[in-house]
């Protein structure tokens, strides 16, 4: 037996593969990975999700050091530091209890909005509030992390909205928290509509930095900067109407079959706390699992 | 041929992976995060180096799709990244352990920077993104790191009596 040789097959001596042959061989797994993953094909998601319970706890202890810090620079403070603090704090108490005053009656508006909001309707659809707990932002991935997740209902796919338009839409859910992609997002399309002539389209992201593409459409479409894009209602996600976007460039070439359309999503990306989730009251006709 | 490692030499291996992957976790702000070496690859780059005997294709394959479920990216691109890297590794890996210590770490931050290159290939192509200058700093910060991490990891391998 030489050195190289595995064992025998059928009476083919078998080689143990070259280096090379193993990483052409894996070069191929990881493409045909890749290409099932970005496909969206289910049992791939299906591992994300699962592996998410593991990721989780370690992110947590990756940032143990620092939380850890923090506890340790305020656990060694000088007396002296202390008592100067605990001056200021009684000093501030009095104007805070002044201010706690207003408070009642805000607390009381608060409600009353609350009320508002579980009234609101918008047809066909149930709305709830949901608190964003972390943002995360780059190039490639534009996603919010909500308080929301497969106990309060929250299904892949559902439609994301706040008071000015369309954010996204729910791309993973765990148990206690989903995962929204926003109309920024590289991966996102929202069909639309244009409010000026009823011209349909679709509003991709294209990162955090860029303006938003509206592609596929040919020198021939009426659509001019100032356009608004609202949703269609097509693909079943999101209601229709909802402003998505402002059209604010568009140029054609005519070496290329389609106009560059340049857009700004309306919704306020950077700007809320809150957001609203949206489950249609009757099962919506194209996918979506529909409560 | 070389004895097995034994359980508690192959949990020190592991565990400077997961340090590795601890540290790139790790929250930063955001000046130094662009400046963030790539701690995995390196390494991983050090252990094909030091024991490429031991080291195969495979295992490297496999911590890059677990890599990928932890960063979130599209599985198989850290796989992909991280087989290239082994590739390379094990192919100059005799060369390597024998270069004075800068050169060994230009020769290893070229092999991290060409697997990073893969990454930013299959991003830009999925996503239709294009790489920015700043993706070019942990490839700098890597071969600035590379000699004391050398010296870190060539202590732990000595004292768990690894070859």
């Amino acid at each position: 037996m030489c050195g190289k040789c595995m064992g025998t097959f059928l009476g083919w001596s078998v080689k143990r593969p070259s280096n090379l042959t193993k990483l052409l061989l894996l070069t191929c797994a990881s493409v045909g990975l890749m290409a099932l993953d970005a496909g969206h094909d289910r049992s791939i998601k299906a591992v994300r999700g699962w592996t998410g319970a593991v990721t989780y706890p370690a992110e947590r202890l990756a940032a143990l050091p620092l939380s850890a810090w923090t506890i340790l620079t305020q656990a060694l403070r000088s007396n002296e530091a202390l008592r100067r603090e605990n001056a200021r704090l009684v000093d501030r108490d009095a104007i805070l209890q002044a201010k706690v005053a207003r408070l009642a009656a805000l607390k009381a508006e608060f409600a009353h909005l609350n009320l508002l909001l579980k009234g609101f309707s918008i047809p066909g659809y149930r709305v709830t509030i949901a608190r964003i707990l972390d943002a995360s932002s780059g190039p490639f991935t534009q996603r919010l992390i909500l308080d929301e997740g497969r106990n309060g209902s929250v299904y892949v796919g559902q439609a994301v909205i706040d008071g000015h338009g369309v954010l996204g839409q729910v791309v993973a859910v765990h148990r206690d928290t989903s995962q929204v992609m926003l109309v920024t997002d590289p991966d996102s399309g929202v069909p639309v509509i244009s409010t000026r002539d009823g011209l349909r389209a679709i509003v991709f992201g294209a990162g955090s930095n860029n303006p938003l593409k509206v592609p596929y459409l040919t020198g021939t479409a009426d659509i001019h900067p100032g356009d608004v894009l609202v949703t269609s209602g097509l693909g079943g996600i999101f209601p229709a109407g909802y402003p998505v976007a402002r059209v604010t460039q568009v140029s054609s070439n005519p070496n290329l079959a389609f106009l560059k359309v340049r857009a700004i999503p309306l919704s306020r990306l950077d700007y809320h706390t809150h957001v609203l989730l949206l489950w249609p009251r009757k099962p919506t006709p194209i996918g979506g699992p529909a409560r | 041929m070389n004895d097995a490692l034994t359980f508690r030499q192959r949990a020190v291996v592991w565990a400077t992976f997961a340090s590795a992957i601890l540290l790139t976790l790790a929250p930063l702000p955001n000046v130094l995060a662009i400046l963030r070496p790539n701690w995995v690859a390196l390494v991983l780059a050090y252990w094909y180096m030091a024991i490429p005997d031991r080291a195969g294709i495979g295992g490297a394959w496999v911590l890059g799709l677990f890599l990928d479920t932890i960063y979130g990216s599209l599985l198989g691109e850290q796989a992909l990244a991280k087989a290239v890297l082994a590739f390379l590794i094990l192919r100059f890996a005799h060369r390597l352990r024998v270069f004075p210590r800068w050169q060994q770490a230009m020769a290893v931050g070229v092999s991290v920077a060409v697997s990073d290159m893969v990454v930013l290939m299959i991003k830009s192509l999925v996503h239709g993104v294009h790489p920015i200058f700043s993706d070019t700093a942990p490839m700098v910060a890597n071969a600035i790191v590379w000699p004391f991490l050398f010296v870190v990891l060539r202590e732990v391998r000595r004292r768990a009596k690894i070859s």
